[in-house]
């Protein structure tokens, strides 16, 4: 990890997995982060089922009109401090679906966004690495309060 | 509406299912107790409008367009697709190009089959059996990448061919995840079909009678397990598979009797894992020599395909059942329409009567069973009327892994 | 099952029971791989008017044809659809495909529902209503099935004419000046 951060973690990260429409690659890539070949969870990261006990919000996919208030409902429901992580090309920029009647823009639109992981789908190391960006970025703003 | 029963909405994860993949999905049940009364389903989420996108893009384009309609069956829209559009067009697929497509199909057919038995074991409740499973899956997708460079969306379709080829000094790589392959399967064949518990989740859960899936179309290894005999590869022989040995496998080849319930779905798909295995390895052997794509120019391609006019329909076997495509040419840079059927489609309202009667512990495993994959249909939401319940997902996975622990006790 | 008649047969089958309103028919011969086995695909071209009497009159060949989805296109003036079906299925490389193309004209869309005859066909029969704007009379539920409850009611995604999605279509790549 870079320098200027503790040694250990003060707390283990919790994650919490939306998908606004994707395709589903880039989800199996998140639960094949999670396998043992990969293994996030021996840093601690873990899925959880509620957005009400995480701290960082994966999202995939371009958001369709249906997920819109999904997608705003569960970044409200996630106490502070929280990070968005934004994973794949869709919800970046839109990927291959540029062009629809049916898209409400890239997750940028619709909840403002921390790290983005670029791939299609991201390898699992990246979305690792990703995470682990984020959980920088938490840190750093715990540790200045 | 009689008496007594409640109505209760609940979401469902679908999908590979994991507290991560939750595909957005919607389920309202009328239960009386325990039991399911009745079941109603209506559709519509990760709808993104590809249909119409193609009608705007040549169809080199649409391609890469197709592979991601769903990320676990990345290989058969784009393949369908290209199949379509060369019945048109009227392009001779080279021989060779055949064999190479048939190994590609049948890598990703045990890649998903694996995936699917980590999910079936998560829904009941053993964990480590998905962790397993999923690490054997890892030694198939280091074959895809070593073969196709990526993992996922493998991009190696082409309309004439494909655009890699497979060399005779990859063969021992091929060889070796294979062999490891024959070599765990035993293990695999223990775990899901000699234990005890998983029995008695599966067996007798969830029965699809064989009039039921001839009537509403159930296409896959949701329609074999329940003892009809329905397979593309053999059907209507596309690629290669005109040359090759297998036949079609329904339940009764290992057990001798076909009763269409959960059990005899994970049989349907172990077998089939095995018999992609020896289909991989006949293809190596038979392997003709020659070209691997029929035109190699892409600008020559794309002035063919301007020229044609007519309409074509692709069918493959997917691993989840018959994807469909249709596309009409009318001599412009784009097709003029298409359209897309994917398997999960034909398999949404087979869930209705394999659902009725059923405890609500249940619904994860036998809607796990089809192998449902959302994204390729779009979204699923079974709706009654009255009061409502919410019951998320956490809570069903819990009632289903409860379920488990006291038949175990 | 039923003794498998050939393409031709089946073509023939269908020319002698409605005449002159089977429009046009023609069987496509595919063959793969080295040993070059074959298949046939069906096509046909037929009146609307006798839309539901023809899928009953493949009920007489195989007892479950097999209803794999319905297609559908803006041809300007009319609206076409083309429903796939297949027979015989079963037994090593017996299937034939059968594809029936029916014109519907835009100032009244309206086609006979087949969900009394293959109940699978009802989810088909409500992505064409709501993507085309026609009507299926007859139809077991009649709501939307894809697209979200909060689009416009009178736009037709794959119309190509003023009912067209046009002004719904966003860019995503599009950058704010």
């Amino acid at each position: 990890m870079a320098k200027g951060l503790p040694k250990s973690f003060k707390k283990a990260l919790w994650v919490y997995h939306i998908n606004s429409g994707s395709c589903n690659g880039c989800d199996i890539e998140i639960i094949a982060a999670l396998c043992p070949r990969y293994d996030a969870e021996r840093f601690g990261i873990k899925l959880v089922g509620s957005p009400r006990h995480a701290d960082a919000l994966l999202v995939t996919g371009p958001v369709t009109r249906q997920m819109v208030e999904k997608v705003k409902r569960a970044y409200e429901q996630m106490p502070d401090p929280k990070a968005v992580i934004c994973v794949g090309n869709c919800g970046n920029t839109g990927d291959v679906f540029y062009e629809s009647y049916n898209l409400v823009g890239p997750i940028d639109n619709v909840i403002p966004v921390d790290v983005y992981v670029i791939g299609c789908p991201p390898r699992p190391e990246n979305i690792i690495n990703g995470v682990a960006k984020a959980w920088m970025k938490l840190e750093t703003l715990e540790a200045k309060k | 509406m009689s008496k007594g029963t409640t109505k209760t909405t609940y979401q469902l994860p679908i999908g590979p299912i994991h507290p991560a993949l939750k595909e957005p999905v919607m389920f309202e049940f009328e239960i009386d107790g325990e039991k399911i009364v009745n079941v109603d389903v209506a559709l519509g989420h990760v709808h993104r409008g590809i249909e119409w996108a193609g009608t705007k893009r040549n169809p080199i384009q649409i391609l890469y367009l197709a592979e991601r309609i769903c990320g676990i069956c990345s290989y058969c829209h784009p393949m369908a697709f290209a199949l379509g559009v060369e019945r048109v067009s009227k392009i001779v697929v080279p021989d060779r190009a055949n064999y190479l497509r048939v190994i590609h199909g049948e890598l990703e057919r045990i890649c998903s089959h694996i995936l699917w038995a980590g999910v079936a074991a998560h829904e009941i409740g053993f964990d480590s059996v998905l962790f397993l499973t999923w690490q054997m899956r890892e030694k198939v997708l280091d074959l895809t990448e070593y073969l196709t460079g990526n993992r996922v969306t493998k991009g190696i379709t082409m309309i004439g061919g494909v655009r890699r080829d497979i060399t005779e000094d990859m063969h021992p790589r091929i060889f070796e995840t294979l062999n490891y392959f024959k070599e765990n399967f035993e293990k695999l064949r223990h775990i899901f079909l000699d234990d005890k518990t998983f029995k008695l989740r599966s067996q007798g859960c969830g029965i699809l009678k064989k009039e039921d899936a001839l009537s509403l179309c159930a296409v896959g290894p949701t329609a074999r397990a329940s003892g009809v005999k329905k397979d593309v590869r053999l059907d209507q022989p596309y690629f290669a598979y005109g040359d090759l040995e297998f036949d079609y496998v329904t339940p009764d080849v290992l057990t001798g009797e076909v009763n269409g319930d959960v059990y005899d779905r994970i049989i349907v798909r172990l077998l089939e894992v095995k018999q992609s295995i020896d289909l991989i390895e006949q293809c190596i052997k038979n392997m003709p020599a020659g070209d691997i794509v029929a035109e190699k120019k892409i600008a020559k391609l794309l002035a063919t395909l301007k020229k044609a006019k007519g309409e074509g329909i692709g069918r493959m076997e997917a691993p989840r059942g018959e994807v469909f495509h249709y596309v009409k040419l009318n001599e412009g840079d784009a097709p003029y329409s298409w359209k897309v059927r994917a398997p999960t489609y034909s398999n949404i309202l087979p869930w209705i009567p394999m659902l009725k009667g059923q405890q609500i512990a249940d619904i994860p495993i036998v809607a796990a069973s089809t192998d449902p994959c959302m994204s390729c249909t779009n979204r699923v939401s079974i709706v009654h009327k009255n009061e409502r319940h919410i019951l998320d997902k956490e809570t069903l996975h819990r009632m289903s892994v409860e379920k488990t622990r006291r038949l175990m006790a | 099952m039923t003794k498998c008649l050939t393409p031709e047969d089946l073509v023939k089958s269908f020319a002698d029971k409605f005449q002159v309103k089977i429009k046009e028919s023609r069987i496509e011969k595919y063959a793969h791989g080295s040993k070059k086995t074959e298949f046939s695909h069906i096509w046909m071209r037929i009146d609307k008017s006798i839309f539901k009497d023809v899928v009953k009159h493949l009920f007489t060949f195989d007892e479950h044809p097999h209803f794999a989805v319905a297609s559908g296109y803006d041809m300007g003036s009319n609206i076409e659809l083309v429903y796939h079906f297949s027979l015989y299925g079963g037994e090593r490389n017996h299937e034939v495909s059968i594809n029936i193309t029916v014109e519907l004209p835009k100032s009244n869309p309206v086609i006979e529902t087949i969900t009394d005859l293959i109940p699978g066909a009802v989810i088909s029969e409500q992505e064409k209503q709501e993507m085309l704007g026609i009507k299926v009379k007859g139809i077991p539920k009649n709501t939307r099935i894809f697209i979200s409850d909060d689009f416009p009611e009178g736009v037709f995604p794959w119309r190509r004419d003023e009912t067209g999605p046009d002004k719904m279509v966003r860019n995503l790549h599009g950058v704010k000046k």
